[in-house]
């Protein structure tokens, strides 16, 4: 990758390794990545590959056992929970498999729940708007229970575009969805990345799904096996070169 | 949307659980509450019924002081009599401001076999000297009406005064004859004793009401104790503690007499209730400890059950201190609830309370028992807050603690 394209993340020879026991388990291991701007990376791998574990560490949940890690050109290693956090805040959106909707709070309230910690004020306009992105603008009186498995995905999408973040890390977030509504959600990331320019890193058991990236990894084993890049990215790089 | 609002959805999540809880905080507030309330309100009961006594200092009879705090304002068939020259004796002391005597004696109501009231086969009658008695206590006055125009104290030896509630159960009124057997002393039979009803005094609110109030001297004689009285009230100039050592210990010199301050009696009566308020305290507690458990366990319990939503917030941006701040005021929020609901259910069933009380320790105060004031109120409030401030602090700290990594792997599983 060319040293002027713009790295959001970038990863050397990143570690996460566990104790079980008396067993080191090395669901991370010695792994180099870099995300830029306005790419859609989709992380493919068997069970017990590391995809969730290295989605966790780009994302500053979990801290790296070794190696190197810059979020946003800053090193994250040894920080605490709370300075993980702030790096975090407004520069990192999630979308998890389950979809973690309150279930008390309508679509709208969902969607806005990040920005009771930003302390921001809530505009319903905005609010709106990025439902309009995820195209349930008249779903936002609705209650979770309200809505089928797509689109209560889709409001998750919705709530972590709200902080207007840099990257969007998405773990498994079909596995609960059937094929057209997987294939809905890939659709609106490859929107996000062409049309905004968000960075987005999915990890999906389906491969057909996850071939719709700009650039495939393959773990195996907590290492990377396999790096695919697709005509769009290496006409990104070009760019940005 | 804000984070009050968000506390109270996530409370309102499972309403059967939060309802519950609060109730058990509000039970324990209704508790407290009644409590405080009831050591006011007997605290003002008590000053107000020895206020109306009229004398700041009896002498009676030597005997158990618990019995003689409570004659005075319930009544009682167990009487002790001083002899009636103690009065000779303790009017010229230049301390005393002014003197009342007063002789009781216990009769039995004319016919209340007949009405099989048991409970009020007995009627006191009380032998004042009206002048000195209405010096002691201006308050007392006549009923006016028809039937009862023209009140007046007695000037004959025939003739009585009614309280209001003697002569409401009597059934009588001005004018009226009143009809009682008196067992004179040192007589085994009882002779039928007949009055002229020349008055009926207004509501006090007092054992007055319950009383029949017939000349002194005559009292002395249908009970044949020329020679006793029952109570000596006074007033004195200097009513201080130094003045008052001084007046007791210049009359316990008397053999036969005891000196008992008003202020005295207030303790004694305070002292009668205080095991049951030690009681009452316990139960207090244990109801308060109960409700903080409760609340405790339900909110760690809510915790537990979003581990995987406080990853989630945490993922989207929520610091320690949100995530505390938010189950925190959830504590809070139940806690706050369960003090109106408590507080409510106090007031709405003081009256209950009363009558459970009145029922449990009846010593003869009038009044209302249970003086439930803005302040007993606000500290109930103030304490549930505390309740609530210590109670959310380890399932607020517990859910602050988790890892986001750990609560989101945690709620997927």
């Amino acid at each position: 990758m060319d040293n002027r394209t713009p790295r959001l993340i970038e990863a050397r020879d990143l570690k996460r390794y566990y104790q079980r026991g008396s067993e080191t388990v090395k669901a991370v291991d010695g792994i180099d990545l870099e995300i830029i701007a306005g790419e859609m990376v989709s992380v493919l791998g068997p069970s017990g590959s590391g995809k969730t574990t290295l989605l966790h560490l780009l994302s500053c949940l979990d801290s790296p056992t070794g190696g190197t890690l810059m979020i946003n050109q800053r090193s994250v290693s040894g920080l605490k929970e709370d300075e993980l956090t702030s790096v975090r805040r407004g520069f990192l959106g999630f979308v998890f498999q389950r979809f973690y909707l309150l279930p008390t709070l309508s679509v709208a309230e969902n969607v806005e729940l990040p920005l009771i910690f930003y302390r921001r004020a809530v505009s319903r306009r905005e609010t709106l708007d990025v439902l309009r992105r995820v195209n349930l603008e008249d779903r936002a009186a609705h209650m979770p229970n309200q809505l089928s498995g797509g689109e209560m995905q889709r409001v998750a999408i919705a709530r972590a575009l709200i902080t207007s973040p840099k990257i969007l890390i998405a773990d498994e977030p079909t596995g609960n969805l059937d094929t057209e509504n997987g294939i809905a959600v890939f659709d609106l990331f490859r929107a996000l990345v062409e049309e905004q320019g968000i960075s987005v890193v999915v990890t999906s058991h389906n491969v057909r799904l996850g071939y719709r990236a700009d650039r495939i990894i393959t773990l195996a084993d907590g290492k990377i096996t396999r790096e695919q890049k697709g005509p769009r990215l290496m006409q990104l790089l070009r760019i940005t070169a | 949307m804000r984070f009050l609002s968000l506390a109270l959805k996530n409370l309102l999540r499972r309403p059967v659980r939060t309802i519950l809880t609060t109730a058990g905080v509000a039970l324990a507030v209704a508790v407290a509450v009644s409590l405080a309330g009831f050591n006011l309100g007997y605290r003002r009961a008590i000053e107000r019924s020895i206020d109306r006594l009229g004398f700041q200092v009896m002498i009676m009879a030597k005997g158990c002081p618990y019995e003689a705090a409570t004659m005075m304002l319930k009544g009682g068939t167990g009487l002790l009599y001083l002899p009636s020259d103690t009065y000779d004796q303790v009017r010229s002391d230049p301390e005393i401001a002014s003197i009342t005597s007063i002789f009781i004696g216990i009769a039995e109501r004319e016919a209340s076999s007949i009405r099989g009231d048991s409970s009020n086969a007995f009627a006191v009658l009380t032998g004042v000297e009206p002048k000195s008695l209405t010096e002691m206590k201006p308050w007392l006055e006549f009923q006016t009406g028809a039937g009862f125009d023209g009140g007046r104290w007695f000037s004959r030896p025939d003739e009585v005064v009614m309280g209001y509630e003697a002569a409401t159960y009597e059934q009588r009124k001005v004018g009226d004859t009143y009809m009682v057997n008196v067992s004179p002393y040192g007589s085994s039979g009882s002779v039928l004793k007949e009055f002229k009803i020349v008055g009926v005094l207004k509501r006090t609110g007092t054992q007055d009401d319950g009383t029949v109030f017939l000349p002194i001297k005559t009292a002395q004689s249908i009970f044949n104790r020329p020679d006793h009285l029952t109570i000596l009230g006074m007033k004195l100039r200097h009513f201080s503690g130094a003045s008052l050592q001084e007046f007791e210990s210049r009359w316990a010199k008397l053999p036969e007499v005891q000196v008992v301050s008003l202020q005295q009696v207030k303790s004694t009566l305070v002292m009668l209730v205080g095991t049951a308020q030690v009681m009452i305290v316990a139960v207090t507690v244990i109801a308060i400890l109960v409700a903080v458990i409760g609340v405790i366990n339900t909110i760690l319990m809510s915790v537990y059950e979003r581990t995987g939503e406080i990853g989630v917030m945490k993922a989207l941006g929520a610091f320690r201190g949100d995530v505390f701040q938010l189950i925190w005021l959830e504590t809070l929020m139940v806690c706050v609830a369960g003090a109106v609901a408590g507080s409510a259910l106090a007031l709405g069933g003081s009256r209950l309370t009363e009558g459970a009380i009145k029922a449990l320790i009846n010593i003869g105060i009038q009044g209302s028992l249970v003086t439930i004031t803005w302040p007993v109120l606000l500290g109930a409030f103030g304490g549930a807050a505390v309740v609530g401030f210590f109670a959310g602090l380890y399932p607020a700290w517990r859910a602050a603690s988790m890892l986001p990594v750990d609560a989101i792997r945690e709620g997927i599983g």
